[in-house]
């Protein structure tokens, strides 16, 4: 188990180097911070002062070397938008995505096993064909699209809830909705085949025949046979939760790294674009090291597998 | 049993909940003598900075300027005069280089230090003199050394190193702070004399602004303010809807209602088009004035800017002291256009060349539609068009000098604002032969404004005027298309009229309630 997790250290370790770095110069695409920060008519000498007070007048290489000997040491440099260090930008930017990532994964999760679970038990017959077309309809809606529209019927119109904001419960509503509209739609289907499956095994047939509680067999011992995939797509989905934290974050003024990355990128703030990805980065390696753990603790034969690996 | 127990539980929540709606209702009652007169202000964007010399910045402006910071003069937004605010009156010298300016007594700042010379002195001294990257003292608000002189407690002599007419506008960029401001470094904590205080500031969520008591003017009738930022124009509308904000600045057109809950306000902003008038064809008059008659107008603002932009023939905003009052440019004249470049072509002057109709996509909300649409008229007038729409620092390369030498002739879309209603903060930069951002080479227009820039007044106008008409009658180089406007809307029970400095300064002294 130790070797498995010092092994997949190291690779991660290895992937997270390459992301900064190609994120340290695909930022430098975006095209210089003196002409946003400057006024149109700066003339060269402000422009020069400006990019030497950044540093941005340095060699591509020379910035690049800077940036990697800050790395190791976790300075990622000032932020030149919201003058102060990037990293703590980036950290201060990530307890909302995480409680909303949370939350919204855990109702997704609960959702998901429900409506997969029911829907494989009563496969092709009414609750089936229900669930799958209601649950393939939300994961297919847009979400900015459903974040305005959700705001126009559930603030405006019902007056349900605030239109957005961050600092009462209610406000969460909306916005936690937004992120679950996909990860509730997947994680229902990959729930429902994986209960097919494992309700079509022999096991489950012969503990059928024996008169078991059909109940407690679906969630008892399919369930947790059929969990492997559910978990691996639940990652994935975790780690795209990032992405959905844009929407959230431009159309409910909810904070978070997503909506940090996208303001850093549109103010050139190379500093904090590298300070995020790296955190964004370093969650990634996290989810994936948990998402193989829990494989371990489901099923005792990715634990001997690992083992025999040394 | 279970039932049962349900039930009770639901009965109690709902006396819970009644005995909180009568304590609600009793304390509502009790406050009655003195209402709720608390703001909440959705705007666009939150403030990158609170330094008080930051507040170049729109989005710092709007909520530090006047409200909490204020400075020595300001401008009208009325008539576009330049008003006493923190100093009482002022005197120039003859060669209008040395400015006295007699201050307002018995002001205080938030921090309860005394507003004197000494401390008015200090503040400009800090926003013009040192090297924190002060936002407006880097931009050409001041384009000399300015030397400061305390002459008494309170008198401020102020020596500018040339000539300058309009040395009163320019110290309303200049917010003055309280003497306990940093000067090595910027500060998150600006300490003014204006009626508010900055209260609580939560990074990407909200602002509030708390009463100052011993405010030197009239109090607002707002007695604190909130403002949240919303990047969606739709969800600040409808925040108004739901009663979450009292004011959303500004609202896309979308969200406009007809009735007088939504307000349009112009915020000075023209958008124009220039021609690169070094080569050819534009090098010849004749095209130039050809694009003039080529655009319609009336139906592009009319169809694709609704609510946000007039048809204009003039490259500043009427308030500007270089507006024409009786001026009319040219109307839509497609067989005029054609005319004209068929005289420049059997002159031998190749009309047919290619030429690139530059813009980007965040000119304006829906602007690149605005520009296929002009770029349809460019063509049905004759010219070759390439439809450009480039991303905003490949634009800014085209828009400033030097212009590459091996460049396609372009024309090139810009939208630019004044809203400091003097002239010389657009015709140096965009219409001498010396600016930045000019392609015009008119030695008679770049005398006219050099004289204009040493006179103040009536005599700077007219000469300010004089440059216009040559502009737009002989020399055609820049093509101005619409007068932009924006929207904002209003709750019920909250009146404001807002005026072309809205953008930039939105006075919570100017917003009242009726309600």
């Amino acid at each position: 188990m130790w070797t498995f997790l010092r092994r997949r250290l190291v690779t991660s370790a290895v992937s997270l180097v390459g992301v900064i770095v190609v994120v340290f110069f695909l930022a430098r695409l975006t095209g210089s911070p003196a002409s946003l920060y400057l006024p149109e008519s700066a003339t060269q000498e402000q422009i020069d002062e400006f990019n030497r007070i950044n540093g941005l007048d340095q060699p591509l290489l020379v910035q690049f070397w800077d940036f990697l000997v800050g790395a190791v040491r976790l300075d990622f440099g000032a932020s030149i938008w919201q003058r102060r260090p990037a990293l703590e930008a980036a950290l201060d930017a990530l307890p909302p995505t995480l409680a909303l990532a949370g939350i919204a994964l855990a109702l997704s999760l609960i959702i998901a096993l429900a409506l997969g679970a029911i829907a494989a038990v009563y496969r092709f017959r009414l609750p089936d064909r229900v669930i799958t077309v209601v649950t393939l309809t939300i994961s297919s809606i847009p979400d900015f699209w459903f974040a305005l529209v959700g705001i126009l019927i559930f603030a405006v119109q019902m007056g349900l809830v605030p239109t957005s904001g961050y600092a009462t419960p209610a406000a969460w509503i909306l916005p936690t909705a937004t992120v679950m509209l996909a990860p509730v739609g997947v994680l229902t289907q990959v729930v429902r085949g994986s209960m097919i499956d494992a309700l079509g095994a022999g096991y489950v047939q012969n503990a059928r025949a024996r008169g078991f509680d059909k109940t407690r067999l679906v969630l008892r011992h399919a369930m947790r046979n059929a969990s492997l995939p559910i978990v691996s797509v639940a990652g994935d989905r975790a780690a795209g939760m990032v992405n959905g934290s844009i929407i959230v974050g431009s159309v409910f003024a909810f904070p978070g790294i997503g909506v940090l990355i996208m303001g850093a990128v549109l103010n050139r703030d190379f500093a904090v674009i590298q300070a995020s990805v790296f955190v964004v980065g370093v969650g990634v390696i996290l989810v994936n090291i948990v998402v193989d753990a829990l494989y371990a603790v489901i099923d005792p034969r990715v634990r001997v597998s690992a083992g025999k690996a040394k | 049993m279970i039932r049962s127990r349900r039930t009770r539980w639901v009965g109690s929540a709902l006396a819970v909940v009644g005995v909180t709606a009568l304590v609600a209702g009793c304390s509502a009652n009790e406050t009655s003598a003195a209402p709720d007169r608390d703001l909440t202000i959705v705007l666009a964007s939150e403030p990158v900075s609170l330094d008080p010399c930051d507040t170049q910045d729109a989005a710092n402006a709007q909520v530090l300027r006047a409200n909490v910071l204020e400075s020595l003069t300001r401008i009208d937004a009325e008539t576009g005069e330049v008003v006493p605010l923190l100093a009482e009156s002022w005197e120039s010298s003859d060669d209008n280089r040395t400015w006295t300016f007699d201050l307002k007594e018995g002001v205080e700042f938030h921090d309860g230090e005394p507003f004197d010379a000494a401390a008015a002195a200090a503040s400009i001294d800090r926003v013009l003199n040192t090297d924190i990257g002060c936002g407006n003292g880097t931009t050409d608000q001041f384009p000399y050394e300015v030397s400061i002189e305390v002459v008494d407690e309170q008198t401020l002599q102020l020596t500018s190193a040339e000539p300058d007419g309009i040395f009163p506008l320019r110290m309303t960029y200049i917010d003055l702070a309280s003497p306990a401001t940093p000067t090595d470094a910027k500060t998150e904590d600006p300490i003014g004399t204006g009626p508010f205080t900055v209260g609580e500031v939560v990074q990407g969520q909200s602002i509030t602004l708390e009463p100052f008591d011993a405010y030197w003017g009239e109090q607002p009738e707002a007695t604190g303010v909130t403002y949240v930022y919303r990047t969606e124009p739709t969800v600040r509308a409808s925040m108004i809807a739901t009663g979450e904000a009292d004011l959303a600045v500004p609202i896309a057109a979308a969200d406009a209602t007809d009735d007088d809950r939504t307000r349009e306000y112009s915020d000075n902003r023209v958008f124009f088009l220039r021609t690169q008038t070094n080569k050819p064809p534009f090098n010849d008059p004749r095209v130039r004035e050809a694009v003039h008659y080529a655009i319609d107008r009336e139906t592009i603002t009319g169809a694709l800017m609704e609510r946000s932009g007039l048809p204009y023939d003039q490259i500043v905003a009427p308030t500007v002291n270089g507006y024409i009052d009786d001026f009319e440019g040219p109307s839509f004249d497609p067989d005029r256009a054609a005319q004209l470049l068929a005289e420049a072509a059997a002159d031998g002057v190749a009309v047919d060349t290619t030429v690139e109709l530059v813009t980007r996509p965040d000119l304006f909300p829906g602007s690149d539609e605005v520009m296929q649409s002009i770029a349809q008229n460019l063509q049905d007038a004759g010219f070759s068009i390439q439809f450009r729409s480039l991303d905003t620092d490949a634009w800014l390369q085209l828009l400033r000098k030097p212009f590459p030498a091996e460049q396609v002739p372009n024309i090139l879309a810009i939208s630019h604002d004044n809203i400091s209603g003097d002239a010389s903060f657009t015709y140096p930069k965009y219409v001498a032969s010396s600016g930045t951002n000019s392609t015009l080479e008119n030695a008679d227009i770049d005398a006219l404004i050099a004289e204009a820039e040493t006179k103040s007044g009536d005599e700077r106008a007219a000469l300010f005027q004089q440059a216009s008409r040559l502009l737009y009658e002989e020399d055609f180089a820049i093509v101005p298309v619409a007068l932009q406007t924006k929207l904002l809307k209003l709750a019920p029970g909250i009146e404001y009229e807002p005026n072309g400095l809205t953008g930039v300064e939105l006075r919570i002294g100017d917003i009242s309630f009726t309600g």
